[in-house]
């Protein structure tokens, strides 16, 4: 058994982990960053498409602000919109100070463009891999304990009970290449382990929703876990992945259906293809279902700096230029969007404005945090600025509070129970399911994005039945090796995130937004609110939360009661004017 | 799709000087170290999702990897939806 301690443990190395770190360190608490895999090469952040949001000094962040806020459906804490965008604002100069390399005009300046989704939000490329490079550089240089390689298999408690009643102690887990068993004790633990996903239908395979799930064991609340379901355009001609949707649109992509139409044009006619993603793929949808399939991304119409930025910035660009696909400049190319649980900040452990969750000494910051700065919908740079800014407030306020505070203690008998538990795999018979399979059961619930998208009663309970099946599995299911036994503990969490996700989009019997129930089509004003659910000693417990008023600058509308607009798209209506 | 989950990536023991880089790089710990051979060696392919990260950082461009899609675990809807192309 292999023992760390520090004040604060952060488990999660990308951008919010990473942040946290820095941030921890300055203040003068000792930190250490744990990770699944290798600190700056782990996660959606080494892996995002390269837009963050990019408030300059000039800006108004008031025009900024207000527009997060209505896109957002008002679901948000304005005053999260606001610090998102003063604290995104310093992250960029820093960027800039340390040299990673951001996309620039002729005269060196920033290049920007409208966000997808947004008319005033600015965004800018630059290079996330070397942003996370220089990240683990310089908390490296501030003495931060960075732990590659170790699997967190759970939160330790004060009380040895989950959900507790006490506060979070820390955190066990093993090094995946020699099996050591690893205990974490730490006055402050913050969960900044990327987004909720299942294995195996993005590129980011490792982000498999492993801190909402231990957290929520913990007793922490999630919070619009049925806004989970997002997809983006990512799949060129059924078998080559395509690069970043965002970037393409920022540089003039379209999408035309079968025959030729631009289809966007009668849902958004000022966004087109920069719509909301959920809009946009509901559109997708709707031609496949009218039979206008297949929808083709047209690149024919990009400017002239797409094609030497997605070679500089995505490495997969590549397939696009090479003799695999035809010439895009000329022909256009079939694509087709994911449709599934991709969290982006829509949902995921409530947080307030210094990323403390509802257990004690338990923060959480980045994707694995419900974003309240921007509500339901999440513009393209605003998870990674909010990436950022959360994990720098998280660190900050995780420092502050640990220097006068004594280490907890943790009985024996808890970090032995948990080592059993995390280890049970190793020693069971191989039966007829291995951990790969109870991925491929979680993987094909989302198979069909218009399965997906048009959701019932019904179909939510065998989803969820689905989730209960493989987290019993995961009880009784044999691991033949330490890789084995990560995916063992991811399909767990897997299964963990998702049962939430299907048991909160039961409980809410409305549509709105990007989340579409058959069975409920209409908006209903009285779930204007945050959706809670967390784990009580007797069963779940769901929760209406009103949202803040304190520090509102834009006066809280409440929705309207009418047909979401997903279903408006599904059924050939015309979106309401607030969602166009 | 459903396509099949082939290999998709391959390190050339001819070029490969044993440096490691691209076993820290893989986020799905796909690359180990063999060290009787003193080189990297692709030890659960079929876990590869294409993400470059490893291509990226070999010093001696000994990392091959398959454009085809990364994922078996995706599923097209056109296939669904018995849409030609």
């Amino acid at each position: 058994m292999e023992r760390h301690e520090a004040d604060v443990l952060i488990i999660g190395g990308g951008f919010a982990g990473t942040w946290a770190a820095l941030r921890a360190a300055e203040v003068g608490a000792s930190v250490i960053l744990v990770d699944k895999a290798y600190v700056s090469r782990s996660g959606a952040s080494t892996m995002s498409g390269g837009i963050t949001t990019c408030p300059l000094d000039s800006d108004d962040l008031d025009v900024w602000a207000e527009e997060f806020i209505t896109r957002g459906g008002y679901m948000c804490d304005q005053r999260w919109s606001y610090q998102l965008l003063e604290g995104q604002r310093e992250r960029v100069k820093d960027y800039e100070r340390w040299g990673v390399p951001i996309s620039r005009d002729d005269k060196g300046n920033i290049r920007r463009f409208a966000s997808r989704g947004m008319i005033n939000v600015r965004g800018m490329q630059y290079q996330p891999k070397a942003a996370m490079r220089e990240m683990r550089r310089r908390i490296t240089d501030l003495g931060v304990k960075i732990i590659d390689r170790v699997c967190i298999t759970d939160l330790v408690t004060s009380d040895g009970c989950w959900p507790t009643r006490g506060a979070a102690a820390g955190a066990v887990g093993f090094h995946v290449h020699s099996g050591v068993f690893v205990v974490l004790r730490a006055k402050r633990t913050i969960v900044a382990t990327g987004m909720i996903a299942m294995k195996g239908t993005h590129r980011v395979d490792n982000d498999t929703g492993d801190g909402p799930a231990m957290a929520f064991r913990a007793g922490a609340r999630l919070i619009d876990m049925e806004f989970t379901f997002g997809g983006t355009f990512n799949v060129l001609m059924k078998r080559y992945d395509f690069p970043s949707y965002n970037v393409a649109i920022a540089h003039g992509a379209r999408l035309i259906n079968s025959k030729g139409e631009r289809f966007m044009e009668k849902y958004d006619p000022v966004r087109l293809e920069r719509s909301e993603l959920s809009h946009v793929v509901a559109a997708f949808a709707k031609q496949i279902i009218d039979g206008n399939g297949p929808v083709c991304v047209d690149l024919r119409h990009v400017d002239d700096t797409y094609w030497p930025d997605i070679h500089r910035i995505h490495r997969g660009g590549g397939i696009l230029l090479s003799e695999h696909v035809p010439d895009p400049t000329v022909t256009p190319l079939p694509i087709e969007p994911t449709w599934g649980m991709w969290a982006s900040g829509r949902s995921g452990l409530q947080i307030d404005l210094n990323g403390r969750t509802n257990v004690p000494r338990l923060l959480a910051a980045g994707s694995a945090a419900k974003n309240d700065a921007t509500g339901t919908h999440a513009s393209a740079g605003s998870p990674t600025a909010f990436c950022n800014v959360s994990g720098w407030h998280a660190g900050d306020c995780a420092a502050r509070e640990s220097l006068e505070e004594q280490l907890p203690f943790v009985p024996e008998e808890t970090l032995s129970a948990l080592r059993d538990a995390a280890f049970a795999p190793l020693g069971r018979k191989p039966g007829a399911k291995t951990p790969d399979l109870l991925h491929d059961d979680l993987a094909r619930l989302e198979a069909s994005v218009v399965d997906g998208m048009v959701l019932s009663g019904e179909r939510l309970q065998v989803m969820l039945a689905v989730t209960e099946d493989v987290s019993r599995m995961t009880c009784e299911i044999h691991a033949q090796d330490l890789h084995d036994l990560v995916k063992v503990h991811e399909a767990r969490n897997v299964a963990e995130c998702a049962g939430a996700v299907y048991r909160s989009a039961l409980d809410r019997t409305e549509s709105r937004e990007q989340f579409f129930r058959q069975d409920y089509p209409y908006t209903d004003p009285s779930w204007f609110c945050w959706h809670g659910i967390r784990r009580g000693e007797q069963g779940f417990i769901f929760e209406r939360i009103d949202f803040p008023t304190d520090g509102v600058k834009f006066p809280i509308k409440n929705t309207e009661a009418g047909l979401g607009p997903i279903g408006a798209i599904i059924r050939g209506e015309a979106l309401q004017k607030e969602h166009a | 799709m459903n396509v099949d989950a082939s290999i998709k990536v391959t390190i050339d023991p001819a070029t490969c000087t044993g440096c490691g880089l691209c076993i820290l790089a893989c986020p799905v710990d796909v690359i180990r170290f063999d060290e009787a051979a003193g080189k990297a060696y692709v030890a659960y392919g079929k876990d590869c999702q294409v993400c470059y990260l490893c291509e990226d950082d070999c010093p001696t461009h000994s990392i091959g990897l398959s454009h085809d899609i990364s994922n078996s675990r995706r599923y097209s809807v056109y296939d669904q939806f018995g849409i030609d192309f």
